[in-house]
């Protein structure tokens, strides 16, 4: 391929089957908020997008009482605008709303959040915390992956060669079920996270014990993650300051952040315990 | 390879002929020759390129022309329009909210959206709805101050609702090339 080739596959199948044949050279695109500064920055020449805006399945977001299914194409404005997405998973709406500034948030996409699989990417710890699945389509059929394992490193993740993301699923958390997700930037907006959690607690009904607590964190270690022995640490344990600090504080050593010219490693790790004590303590109604 | 495609811009359907890799923001400039539309820093950060793209702002340095075949594009160039400025446009001329200019267009496109969809925002939604486009002089104060004032003119006065609900389509007709 010499010049830079545009594609726009009307069907799933055919996308996948260009994907597929082109590997690593074409590229699937969706709001290009990451892909076309990829390509401002390597060049365009002897690469190519297969633009996904045709494919009917990919867009759309349905909720059907239990399970909402979030097409891949779903732009981070439109999930803002769904008011079932801020009714049953508030803390995924927090996350969205964090995202960007709103010339991006319209036009980037849930899947090419996922795609991208930056560890600093917003979407992805709430996701973690929903424990959304993954539905993928490729050459051999549909798949379906749990979120927590879908990231493999920076930029990488299980897609293999053809594969598309095609949509999200969410289960309806328990009723009860509280949550929040902060972002901790050097700005107050348009800034990428030096550190971002989301947290799910569903309480013990009647009483100020946890049942289950998701913990999940995001720039702190090569993929976002989710914080498994914070969350043994709260499961059955009374609600309250000590108890969220002494997670925090285990989820903080969980944290492996890189050095960079916005902030060093220590302090990123500092401020993610910081933050995963905020998270909890503001989901179980608490001012900090 | 070039091809020939037709871009929807500010109602006029506009044939062009250009390269896959083309983003919007460079045929709006070069091909359309509608150069309102600023170019800054060319990664999605500063919003100066800002243009609507079925009635919501985005930053057209991120789109591809080929990805915006089909959509509705407005620019700074159809908004306003010959029988005067843009109420946006007024207010910020007005407070002394414009400087070097460069970053205006942008935040009239961004404005415009806002108050489009919420005609009555608080400050904070301003200053969110602003959050992607920079201004490097005025300090966003006035521009905050110019947006909240056309907000309460439009609470306040019925004709400029009205008038402001029709000129989506009037900015459109008088574009110029
Ligand atoms: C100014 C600016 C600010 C930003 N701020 C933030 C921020 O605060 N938080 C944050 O998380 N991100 C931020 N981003 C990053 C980016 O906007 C998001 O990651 C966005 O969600 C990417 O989605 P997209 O649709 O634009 O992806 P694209 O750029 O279209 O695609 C991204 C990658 O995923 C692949 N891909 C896309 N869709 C699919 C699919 N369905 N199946 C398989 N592969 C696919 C593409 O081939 C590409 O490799 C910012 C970007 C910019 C430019
Ligand atoms: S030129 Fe497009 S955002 Fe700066
Ligand atoms: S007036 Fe100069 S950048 Fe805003």
């Amino acid at each position: 391929m010499q010049n830079f080739n545009y594609l726009e596959p009307g069907s799933l199948w055919e996308a996948v089957g260009i994907l597929e044949g082109l590997e690593g050279k074409a590229f699937p695109l969706a709001g290009g908020t990451d892909l076309v500064r990829t390509f401002k920055r390597i060049g365009f020449r002897e690469h190519g997008v297969i633009n996904l805006k045709k494919i009917p399945e990919l867009s759309g977001v349905k909720f059907d009482g239990q399970v909402m299914s979030i097409g891949a194409l779903s732009t981070v404005s439109e999930l803002l605008a769904n008011s079932e997405v801020d009714e049953h998973f508030p803390v995924l709406a927090q996350a969205a709303r964090a995202l960007g500034t709103p010339q991006i948030r319209n036009l980037a996409t849930i899947g090419g959040n996922l795609c991208t699989s930056s560890p600093a990417s917003d979407l992805a710890p709430a996701l973690l915390a929903y424990q959304a699945k993954i539905i993928i389509t490729g050459p051999n059929g549909e798949r379906e992956v749990a979120v927590n394992e879908f990231f493999k490193g920076p930029g990488q993740n299980v897609l293999d060669r053809g594969e598309i993301l095609t949509r999200i699923d969410l289960n309806l958390p328990v009723p009860g079920t509280i949550g929040a997700f902060l972002k901790h930037g050097v700005r107050k907006s348009h800034e990428i996270a030096l550190v971002n959690t989301a947290v799910l607690i569903i309480p013990v009904r009647g009483s100020d014990k946890i049942a289950v607590a998701r913990i999940a964190l995001g720039a702190v270690g090569p993929t976002p993650f989710r914080a498994w022995q914070a969350e043994e640490q709260l499961a059955g344990a009374e609600g309250g300051l000590p108890q969220f600090e002494e997670a925090a504080k285990i989820a903080q050593e969980l944290a492996s952040p890189i050095d960079d010219v916005r902030a060093s490693a220590d302090y990123r790790k500092h401020m993610a315990g910081v933050l995963v004590k905020r998270a909890l303590f503001q989901a179980w109604g608490g001012k900090v | 390879m070039k091809r020939e495609i037709v871009l929807k811009v500010n109602g006029e359907s506009y044939q062009v002929y250009v390269s896959p890799e083309k983003m919007l923001l460079d045929v709006i400039r070069e091909d359309l020759q509608l150069t309102g539309t600023k170019k800054g820093c060319e990664a999605g950060e500063c919003g100066a390129c800002t243009v609507l793209m079925d009635g919501r702002p985005v930053n057209s340095c991120m789109v591809l022309a080929f990805d915006a075949v089909g959509r509705e594009i407005v620019t700074i160039e159809g908004v306003g329009g010959l029988e005067g400025l843009h109420p946006i446009q007024e207010a910020l001329v007005e407070h002394g909210a414009v400087q070097c200019g460069y970053c205006t267009p942008g935040i009239v496109m961004t404005a415009k959206a806002l108050l489009d969809s919420d005609p009555n925002p608080t400050e904070e939604e301003v200053r969110k709805a602003l959050a992607g486009n920079l201004c490097r002089c005025t300090g966003y104060v006035k521009i905050v101050e110019a947006v909240m004032d056309v907000s309460k003119q439009i609470s306040e006065s019925p004709e400029l609702r009205e008038k402001l609900s029709q000129s989506q389509e009037f900015g459109a007709k008088t574009v110029g090339r």
